[in-house]
Parts: structure tokens; sequence; C-alpha cells
């Protein structure tokens, strides 16, 4: 009985699934548990589509949605990667510069949609288009439709390519498969779930997605709320955008502009309703992680990038049923005792 | 008379209730039925078979002597019969006449007939004498509109047997005799008519027979009611002896300062001169007929409408509310909704989450930390003093019947300890026992000295609970009657204040 309670929780599932697959992949083709290719850059890139995704989920909590998060992310890359270029700031100073950007882009979204009373959809869309026009204004003006800011501040490199193999205590040191990128992804994962779980105001966040009349009515500051979720988002987009630029090394314009519809993948598999009113922090680790492996594993066993994206829709279509499939398989269960 | 419909022995099962056990009703034409029972008896079971919503277990149903078994509505419609179900059925986006004919649009080579659509949806509603736009959306009309609109619809299908279920839960006096009329007329065509209602002087006046349901039996099978008495009716109902409550007039301080007095009130929906005060621990009534504009100007003393004249005085010194969080926080008045699902509970949060909404800055502690101990404790506390029943604290709002998702509703009120409460229709399809204890309750927190607001359509209510009744025509209050609780004087007073002017 108990077993049959954990097994119902989402999140074991999800786990468990990945998992599998990520053995699966390995036993098909062994260099797919290869370390410095494989294993070290997948969790990398899962830290930064996590923080991506956790943007995505704060906005997703009060069911509202941001089409402008890899944007934000963008904006803030480069306006950190031009603070260390040109106003020679630390790798500290430009970082909390860039997620400052983030958050203000987040507010002016935030306060559009309560001033405007437009759906949240065609606010981020238009947010995304204007942050497009935004992001090559800043490189043109910059660096003069070259490239991209090249200036590497001192430590940068620590976070692209450093795994806990560096990070000793008392002469024991960790894991080379387990990058230092990890690290701020799994501090943002506390955070945001000690908010929503925890916290006042994640109560407030979630009250105003189940349902925005009764939140209201009730004497919840909903347009505050609806202000406070897309200035986490823009926040959190603006982290997940520096993450993105320490792993590329450089601060590219294309920074983000791949990450929109992945930043949704993550919480929704993990368990989030896309209506607003309740999330999954730690689902949205879990999900982005099995995204990854299977787009990883699928590449390892040389399939070809069409294939590859058929396969990825069909393994999402799949994971993304499990709740109907289980009910399907509870009411046949039912039906046969009777 | 032939039985239209007959039902033999229908039994339903859900996972682990057996909501209906071998239940007979016959309908016969040119009469009209009433089905009565407390909520969760198995009356909504029953009608929802009879419209090919669930299928029956076991037991036979037959249309004019013929074996039918529904798989879905669209069977059922085509075997004559309509139905206003108790929940609205209404396309919030489609206009009044569109969603009037929807089940059956009159076609034209496969496209609709604009022009005949008209006619009947107007036919429909004139037959009803309800006058509204046909081409108003419907999610902008209010609720009693909405019901209207749902009687029309059943009407215009030309139904041999028409199922009411609670077709006067929010329409007031005259809408209810207009109604009346309209089944009368069906009736001496044949139709048969099955009614339900909590309001069981409406019952009386418009039933010829009855059946009573009691957890899921049929303890009364199409007797002639006029062999019943109310209190036989009452008793069968909840199996038991219910004692009749006792109206004392209470005794109100109105040399007091009031809680709350508008002065020549305007708003911008086009209420004018409103006046009126609260005392501390008097319960006001509101009464008035649909679109009298109650629960608007509720809505709008809170902050949710523009205020453009006059002045709202809270305590005595002239206030500016600017919305529900001000109103809550700054003058402990708060507001019970009549529309408890779609604006006073969250479905999908547990029974402790949705009491705590309102007092979540007194549950905290260190880091704005909600204290998950407070909050329970807060919630085992008032589910113990309204005697909602739940499993336990984290039971979803969304499992709970629709009398106890209203005590929760009112709950988180209580526990924010407001000063003044604004209730609108309480116990707007709430059965016998439950809507007695919620009268019960009014009366003990006024008691208490919470200075409440009730806004109701059902006279009886209001009599039965209120110290004063304001009563508001067309957004302006129009009479202001002492409620002396007898019933005879007081409906006759009210009614003929909302006749004078």
């Amino acid at each position: 009985m108990k077993l049959k309670k954990i097994l119902n929780d989402q999140r074991v599932v999800l786990t468990l699934l990945t998992i599998g697959l990520f053995i699966f992949f390995g036993l098909r083709n062994s260099a797919f548990f290869n370390v410095d290719f494989v294993i070290y850059p997948l969790l990398r890139d899962g830290a930064t589509l996590t923080v991506i995704g956790l943007a995505q989920l704060c906005v997703l909590s009060i069911g509202h949605l941001n089409l402008a998060v890899g944007r934000m992310a963008a904006v803030s890359a480069l306006v950190a990667g031009a603070s260390y270029q040109y106003w020679g700031l630390t790798l500290v100073q430009g970082a909390i510069l860039g997620v400052l950007a983030g958050a203000l882009l987040g507010a002016i979204t935030g306060w559009i949609i309560v001033k405007s009373q437009v759906n949240a959809f065609i606010v981020t869309l238009a947010m995304d288009f204007a942050l497009l026009g935004l992001v090559t204004f800043i490189y043109v003006t910059f660096t003069g439709a070259t490239a991209a800011f090249t200036t590497k501040p001192a430590g940068m490199d620590y976070w692209r390519s450093k795994s806990l193999k560096d990070f000793c205590v008392a002469g024991i040191c960790g894991p080379k498969s387990i990058p230092m990128m990890l690290l701020p992804a799994i501090i943002c994962l506390i955070l945001v779930s000690f908010m929503f779980s925890r916290t006042r105001l994640g109560r407030e966040l979630l009250s105003t997605g189940s349902n925005l009349r009764a939140a209201k009515l009730s004497g919840i500051p909903v347009e505050n709320r609806v202000m406070t979720a897309h200035i986490f988002s823009g926040t959190l987009a603006g982290i997940g955008g520096l993450m993105l630029a320490y792993a590329n090394g450089s601060f590219t314009a294309a920074i983000g502009s791949q990450v929109m519809l992945p930043s949704f993948l993550g919480p929704v598999l993990g368990g989030t309703l896309l209506a607003g009113g309740a999330v999954a922090v730690l689902g949205t680790f879990i999900g982005t992680m099995m995204t990854l492996v299977i787009r990883q594993g699928l590449s390892v066993q040389g399939i070809g990038l069409e294939t590859l994206n058929i396969a990825l829709g069909l393994v999402l279509l799949l994971a993304l049923s499990v709740g109907q499939i289980q009910k399907m398989f509870t009411s046949i269960k039912l039906r046969g005792k009777k | 008379m032939s039985a239209e419909l007959l039902i033999n022995k229908v039994s339903k099962e859900f996972p682990g209730v057996l909501a209906l056990n071998e239940v007979n009703l016959t309908l016969t034409g040119g009469t009209v039925h009433a089905l009565l029972g407390e909520n969760g008896a198995g009356k909504s079971t029953l009608i929802k078979i009879i419209t090919g919503i669930y299928l029956a277990d076991s037991g036979s149903l037959k249309v004019s002597g013929q074996e039918k078994r529904f798989h879905n509505p669209i069977e059922s419609t085509h075997a004559g019969i309509a139905v206003v179900h108790q929940e609205r059925n209404l396309i919030p986006e489609f206009s009044v006449e569109e969603n009037i004919t929807l089940h059956n649009p009159p076609l034209k080579l496969g496209i609709i007939n604009r022009k005949e659509r008209t006619r009947l949806a107007k036919q429909a509603l004139e037959t009803l004498g309800f006058e509204i736009d046909l081409n108003e959306r419907v999610k902008n009309l209010s609720v009693a509109q909405m019901q209207l609109v749902e009687i029309a619809k059943a009407l215009v299908t030309n139904a041999k047997i028409i199922l009411l279920d609670e077709p006067t839960a929010s329409i007031t006096g005259s809408e209810t005799s207009k109604l009346f009329d309209v089944i009368k007329r069906l009736k001496s065509q044949g139709t048969a008519i099955l009614f339900v209602s909590h309001k069981l002087e409406e019952v009386y006046e418009i039933c010829d027979t009855v059946t009573v349901l009691r957890d899921g039996v049929s303890v009364l099978e199409s007797k002639s009611l006029a062999d019943y008495k109310q209190g036989e009716i009452v008793d069968l109902m909840v199996g038991r002896h219910l004692a009749e409550r006792k109206n004392i007039i209470r005794k109100v301080d109105r040399k007091a300062t009031p809680v709350i007095e508008l002065k020549n009130l305007q708003t911008s929906l086009g209420h004018r001169n409103i006046s009126l005060s609260l005392y501390p621990g008097e319960v006001l009534g509101m009464y008035g007929l649909v679109g009298a504009g109650r629960s608007e100007l509720a809505r709008s003393i809170l902050g949710l409408h523009a205020i453009t004249g006059g002045e709202i005085l809270v305590n005595g010194s002239v206030v500016k509310i600017r919305n529900f969080t001000e109103a809550l926080h700054n003058y402990r008045i708060g507001y019970v909704t009549e529309n408890r699902k779609e604006e006073g509970l969250f479905l999908d949060f547990p029974v402790r989450k949705n009491i705590s909404v309102t007092i979540l800055a007194k549950i905290l502690q260190r880091l704005s930390v909600i204290n998950p101990k407070k909050e329970d404790d807060i919630a085992t506390k008032y589910v113990d003093r309204l005697g909602i029943k739940v499993v336990d604290n984290n039971q979803l709002a969304l499992t709970l019947s629709g009398g106890n998702q209203q005590k929760v509703s009112v709950s988180k009120w209580l526990a924010a300890e407001t000063k003044i409460l604004i209730i609108d229709e309480p116990t707007v399809g709430v059965d016998v026992r439950t809507k007695a204890s919620f009268h019960e309750l009014i009366t003990e927190l006024a008691n208490e000295g919470l200075s409440i607001i009730l806004i109701s359509s059902d006279l009886a209510e209001m009599v039965a609970v209120a110290d004063r009744i304001l009563v508001m025509r067309r957004y302006e209050i129009v009479g202001d009657l002492d409620n002396s609780k007898d019933y005879q004087n007081m409906s006759r007073s009210i009614m003929n204040s909302i006749q004078a002017v």
C-alpha cells in the first residue's frame, strides 16, 4: 500500500523513468556513460534549463506564461557582458547588474499586464519581439555588429569547466561528473521551493493562480502578486541567461533563443498546472533532466535530427499522459472488481 | 391520464456510495410532480439518469410506455425530455439567443436561420415575461438572469416532459410567479412536469403529486401532495422530527454609532441616493427583485465598482475603500459571495487553505513562513464550530457538498474576525436542515456582536433572520421595514413597497 502511494507520486515515476532511460541508452552505447563528453555537459545544461524552467514556473503559478523568458535571459547576459567589457566590472558585480536587468524586465512586463488588463500571453509575446530588437540594438551599439562581448571576467571559467572534483573539503573531493554550475541551480530550487511551499507570498501566488476572483474577494492583493510573479520570472530568467553565457564562454546575442519551449517542458512534466494554482519545483528539475537524457541519448545513438525530434515529441506526449494513463488503469481495475 | 415517464426500481452505484436504491417515480401528463429530499438524497442523480448523463445500473425507464435507455443527453432530448439543471449549463461567450436555441438551432439548408432563431428565443422569453437583450452575452448576465435563460432554453424544445431542478433557486418573487404561470399553462397542455425545490412553500403552491427521496430510497412514492402537511414532508425528508425555529425579536441599539453608514451614495453602476445605517450586532436584510442592484451595491462599497457621489462612514468616520484588501485589513469588512464556486472557494485547495486565506498575516512565524500548526488549529476550530462535514482539514473543497462548501466560504470571514459581514444569498441550493443551521448561525453571530448585511431573495429567510429589512428596486432603496417576524404581514408590506413607487 505504501509502495503504491510512492509510485503514485509523479516525481518518483519521472525519476525512475529518467534513470531507466539513462541506463537504457548507456547499455545500448557505452559512450553515453562518458563523464567528460556526456554526463558533465548534460548536468550543466540541466542546471541552466532548470533555472529557466523555474522562471517559467513562477508565472505558471498564477496561471500566466512568459514567452519572453529566453529573450529576458539574453538581455541579462548582454548587460553583464557589456559591463565586463566596457565598464570593467568584476564577475560578481556584472552578474548582479545582469540579474537586476532581468528583474526590471519582469517588473515592466508585470506592470503592463496589470495596468492594461491584457492577457499575459499577448504581453509577453510582444515583449519577446521588443526585446529581440533591444538585444540587437545592444550588441550593434557596443560591438559594431561583429559578434559578441568577448571579455571574460576573472573566475568565469571556474563556473564553466570546474566540477566538484575541484571542490575539496579536508582532502576529500567530489565526483568529477557534477559541474559547479549545478550549485546556483540547487540554490534556486531550494529558494523557490521554500517560497511556494512554506511562505505567505507563495500561498498568495498560488491562491491567485487557483482562482483569481476568489483571491481578490478574499482580500489578497492580486495585482501586486501578478507583479511579484513576473519579477521573479525575470530575475530567474536573468540568472539562467548568465549561466548560459558562462557555460558558452561568450556573451552572444543568440543566448536564450532556444529555451522558450523547453522552459515549459520541465515544469509541466514535473506536474505544474498550466492553469495555475499548483507548482512542482523539484519536478521541474527532474522533468528537465528527462528531456535532456532523451535528447542526448537519442543523438548518441546516431539518430538524425528529424527522427530525433519525432521521437522526442512522442516520448514527451507519453510522459505527459502518465497521469491520464494511470487514471485509465484505475478505472479498469475498478470495473474489474465489480 | 397516462404515465408519460415511468421509472421502476432504478439503482445507481458510485464507488463507495449507493446513490439510488430501487427508486420508483411516475410522471403523468398534465400534473406537476414534486421530487423532494435533502442535499445528497439522490435527486440530481435521478434527474441525470432520466436525461442520459448517467446510465442506471439496474431498473427500467419508460417514456410514453416505451422502454428506453439513454446513453447521452441527446437521446433523452429526442425522446421529448427537457431539463433545467441545478448547475448552469450555458455557454458564457454565446449570446442569450444562441444559448436558448443551442440544442436544436433552426436550420435552413444546413445553415442556422437567424431570423427563426430570434423568433424562437423571443417567444420563449416572452412566455416568461422576461425582458433581456437577445444579443447580450450570457457571461454578462446576473445569476438570476442566467437561470431564466436556462428555463427559456427548456421551454423552446416543446418537450412532453420537463424536469426543473431547483428552477427558483436564485430568482425572486415576481419571476417565480411568472414561471408558475408558465408551468400552469404547460400543465393544462398536458405536459408532465417534475419540480425539484428546497422551498416547500413553492412546492405546495404549484405541485400536485410528490415523491420523497432519502439516502437514495424513495420513502414516499407518487402520492397526492394535498394529503400531507408540510411538517410531515420535512420529517420524511430528514428522517426525524425537525424542531420548529422560534422567531424571537432581537434587541438592537439604534442609538449607537452605526458601524457602517451610507449617505446619498451614488455609483458608476447607477445606484442613486442610497442611504442606510447598519448598527452594531444588527442583521440588516436587503430584499429586492432580480437586478435591483443589491450585490452590486455591496461590491461597490468594497471598492469593486466606482463610487461617484455621497459618503461611506465606518464607525462614524468617512472612509474610502479601494479594494477588498483594504476592506478586510483596514475596516474589518468581509463579503460572503453568492457564487461560492466561482468566487468563494479555491476548489482545488484543501479546506485548511480555504479557511486560512484571509488570516495569513496572523499565522506567520519567522521569515514570513506560514505556521502549519496554527493554520490547522484555526481550520479545525471553524470546521467544528460550523459543523462542516470533512474527513480532515486536507480534504479538497471540490469534494464537499454545496452546503459544506458554503460553510467553508463563511468560515474564512469568521476566522478573520471581521466586524461587519455582508452575506450574499447564503442558502441558495442548500437543503432544509443546513438552511436552518445557517439561520441559527447568523443570529448567533449577531448576538456575539457581528454586524451583518444579509442579501437574500428568499422572503421566508428574510423574515426569519433579519432585524430590519431594506427593500431595493432598480438601484434605489424603496422601503425600510422593522421586521415583526410575522411572515404574512411582512411579505405583504415588502411586496407593497416594491410595487408602490
